[in-house]
């Protein structure tokens, strides 16, 4: 398949969704269902690929990419992932040089707060599918306390609570 | 309230006060290697999707390094949900831009998704030929236990300005209305962001 149509598909998927997964149905009806690029399976396993490893849950995008024609795709998947994130950049402008206005700092304050019930219903799925025992609520726990109360680095906690999934497993046997 | 490139702010408060106290008002030296290497880890380095990877960001811009204002966050954060496509990597764009520019924009978007690409087609051509690792799949799910307290400990940081008894109405309207629209009733993201910044530009500073 030509790798400009290829990034054209994509992109077309990327540019009418707001969130991860949300392009998934697109992509499916052109790349499945009218230009058989790839099977439903293939798709299923590139969405579980995209949300298997760290990064965004767009990133499915690039394995779709690979499916439909190899690493060239793949670059292609990855091009179209990219490019509307640079759409942000006009708007940032426009809204930087009011900032002083009240009304725009009473938006943002309230959209301050606004994120964070965000953050907690975004944290609900994740929270029902992985504090499933003791180990993992402690992990959750321990790392709540270290990241709000301390300035130990992200990353670091990130490792140590691999290390703690990866030994309670390999004791469980 | 301001929205000026970090760097810029950096450079006047430099003109200004001097080197020595310079390195006294900031955590770190902003430079566009070590911006990128911050964008690089958390990018590629957090699961469970866009929000655990803004979080992080925010943490390691904001809290540790102090290059990043929490109302700089609301912003970008905001912008980047109604921004088509992945909505981190648009903040990631947004954020770098505010803090060194566009040439940190486009840096901050590759360094923190080319390396996790590169992991997710590796990943497409493992599961295409086997089935998934019970230990990796352990593994992960310690890393997504601490995700959920990252989480948690984001909307501590959030909300901890308003701890008082005139923020405390905001802190319920706000933040548990949006819980409470988005889990209950089923609006989407938008929608809900749109009616708080309304309210927010109605509502008087307590």
């Amino acid at each position: 398949m030509n790798l400009l149509v290829l990034y054209l598909l994509l992109l077309k998927a990327m540019l009418l969704s707001f969130s991860g997964l949300s392009s998934l149905p697109v992509i499916e009806a052109d790349f499945v269902e009218k230009h058989h690029l790839i099977t439903e399976r293939q798709l299923n396993t590139a969405v579980a690929a995209g949300r298997s490893g760290p990064g965004p849950l767009g990133l499915y995008v690039v394995s779709v990419g690979y499916m439909a024609a190899g690493i060239p795709g793949a670059v292609a998947g990855y091009i179209a992932m990219i490019s509307p994130a640079f759409l942000i950049l006009p708007i940032l402008r426009f809204l930087a040089n009011r900032a002083g206005n009240p009304r725009i700092r009473g938006a943002i304050r309230a959209l301050l707060l606004s994120a964070a019930g965000l953050l907690i219903s975004s944290a609900l799925p994740i929270g029902r599918a992985t504090l499933t025992d003791g180990v993992t609520v402690a992990v959750a726990a321990v790392s709540f306390v270290v990241l709000a109360f301390t300035r130990v680095e992200t990353l670091a906690v990130v490792a140590g609570s691999a290390v703690v999934g990866l030994a309670a497993a390999l004791l469980r046997g | 309230m301001e929205y000026a490139s970090s760097r810029s702010r950096r450079t006047d408060r430099r003109r200004i006060t001097g080197g020595a106290a310079l390195d006294k008002l900031a955590v770190r030296p902003l430079t566009l290697a070590s911006l990128t290497n911050v964008f690089l880890k958390a990018g590629n380095t957090t699961f469970g999707g866009g929000d655990p990877t803004m979080m992080a960001l925010k943490r390691e811009l904001g809290e540790r390094r102090g290059w990043f204002s929490d109302e700089q966050f609301a912003l970008v954060f905001s912008l980047a949900r109604i921004t088509p496509g992945t909505n981190v990597l648009a903040f990631c764009a947004g954020a770098a831009y505010l803090m060194y520019g566009w040439l940190a924009s486009v840096a901050a978007v590759v360094a923190s998704s080319a390396p996790s690409a590169v992991l997710a087609v590796w990943l497409t051509v493992v599961f295409e030929s086997a089935d998934r690792n019970p230990v990796a799949k352990m593994t992960v799910s310690g890393v997504l236990a601490a995700v959920v307290g990252m989480m948690g400990a984001a909307v501590w940081q959030l909300t901890k300005p308003n701890f008082s008894s005139k923020g405390w109405p905001r802190i319920v309207a706000l933040t548990g209305g949006t819980l409470l629209l988005r889990e209950v009733w089923g609006w989407s993201p938008l929608e809900i962001m749109a009616l708080a910044a309304g309210i927010g530009a109605m509502w008087r500073e307590p």
